[in-house]
Order: C-alpha cells, then structure tokens, then sequence
C-alpha cells in the first residue's frame, strides 16, 4: 500500500501527540514550556514522517527542528525573557477574536477536505529511495537547491548584522 | 474517509493551531514558534499527498525539505529581529512595537 500501511492504532497516537504538544505550545502561559513542548510536537512529527514511509525527512525533521532550530529559540528566550513582566497574560482582547477565526478555518478545511474527491488515490506510488531521491534533487531540482543555499546565505548574514547590533562597533 | 484524508485533516487541525497562536500571543518569540508549527502541517500535507499519490516523482519528499530549510532561515531572520527589538524596547511583547502608530 503506497504511504506505508496504514496503522490506525499508531496514527491515533501519534496524531494524539501531535497536537497535545501543539496545543501546549499555544497554551501554555511560560514560554519555556511552550519551547519544550514545541520540541516534542516536533518530534511527534518526526515520527509521522517516519509512519508514511519518508525516512529521509524524518532524520532531517529531528536533524533541522528538534537539533537546530529548538536550540535556536530557547537560546533567543533564553536572551529576552524578561521576569515578572505583567503582559504574560495568556488571555487577552486578541484571544477573542483568534480563537472564532481558527476554528472557521479549520471547519471550512475540514469540509473541503472531505467533500472533496480526489483522483488517483491509493495507486501504488514509487518509494523513492534516498540515491533516487538525490539524482532528482541534483539534475531536476538544482536550480531550487541553489537558490535556497542563497536564501540560506543572506539569512545568515542578515541574522548576523540584526542581533550585532548597529551601535556596537567590534 | 481513506487514509490520505485522516493525514490531511491532522495537518489542518495543527496548521489551525498553529495560526491560533499567532493570532493570539503577543510574545513575539512564541508568534515565531506558532508560526513554525504552521509550516510543519504543511509539510506534513505534502508528504502525505506524495506518499499516497501516483506519479509525484519525489517532488513532494523535495519540497519538504526545501520547506524545512527556508523555515530555518527565516527562524534565524525573526529571532534577529526579535533580539534587535529586544535591545531597543526591553521587551518581546508585540503591542509594545508601536513606534509607527499614527
């Protein structure tokens, strides 16, 4: 079956876990804990990458988000929490209006979702292998991978100058 | 429902989440976060669609990963500009950026 089997037991866990922890990372009122819950939901995704047969994102989901990237913000919370500040509070005047919004967003997607038909579902897909996977990352798709080490670059000179600082001459 | 459909509808429901969050906190740190978790539904929507589709060729495994790069990058960027606001203002907080209100 293309996507790998699907294991009813382990997608409702791991669908569970998911959004827990996404939902944690919203929730939560100490922003510590809302990183450590990102990392798990990160995690959490991880698997599900794994669960559809695509190992190649999932080592590269736990290389990129639950090593890099979780260790970039607690580092940036870790600069900036400011104690005892009196804005920590979770509910506000925004939550009145965020909170309508995401739920008809997620109701009108839902619906989309399961009146749509779509075509070409459950047909055996190939399951490319990482060498597959890399000869038409290096011949069809060069020219994203180039642009995307330029993105890379330029996001990386520029967090540089911004978190310098302009007054500090080194 | 198959179960491409099951995949998708939990992708909605964290992209939902995810856009929650930066709609309602104001820690500019966590609006970077929520917005992180946005992303991954997506990639979890197109890894899904490519494993249970004929004929995507691995674009949608590519893609992904693409996704996953510009992410870091633009992590990098948002928490630049967060720690530069931070030195100006003392502060994270979103509605305390109010220097262009007219």
């Amino acid at each position: 079956m293309p996507g790998g089997d699907f294991h009813p037991f382990f997608f409702v866990v791991i669908a569970a876990w998911i959004l827990i922890c996404g939902l944690g990372v919203v929730l939560f009122r100490k922003i510590v804990y809302s990183a450590v819950s990102m990392v798990f939901c990160f995690l959490g995704v991880a698997m599900a990458y794994a669960l559809l047969n695509a190992e190649l994102v999932a080592i590269i989901q736990i290389l990129v988000y639950v090593g890099a990237i979780s260790v970039v913000i607690l580092f940036a919370i870790m600069l900036t929490e400011v104690q005892g500040d009196q804005f920590t509070l979770f509910f506000n005047r925004q939550t009145v209006f965020a909170a309508p919004v995401a739920v008809a967003t997620c109701v009108i997607l839902a619906v989309m979702l399961v009146s749509s038909e779509m075509t070409g579902v459950g047909e055996a897909s190939l399951n490319l292998s990482v060498r597959e996977l890399s000869e038409l990352l290096f011949n069809r798709y060069v020219f994203p991978f180039e642009l995307v080490s330029l993105v890379l670059l330029g996001a990386m000179i520029g967090a540089i100058v911004l978190a310098r600082g302009e007054g500090e001459k080194r | 429902m198959n179960p491409l459909d099951w995949w998708l509808l939990l992708a909605v429901l964290l992209f939902c989440i995810g856009a929650f969050g930066v709609l309602a906190r104001r820690n500019t740190i966590l609006v970077i976060m929520s917005l992180e978790l946005m992303l991954n539904a997506v990639n979890i929507a197109l890894v899904a669609v490519a494993q249970f589709r004929a004929g995507s060729a691995g674009a949608g495994v590519l893609f992904s990963l693409f996704v996953i790069t510009v992410a870091a990058a633009e992590v990098t960027v948002g928490l630049g500009i967060v720690i530069a606001n931070y030195r100006a203002k003392r502060t994270v907080q979103a509605d305390r950026f109010d220097e262009m209100k007219g």
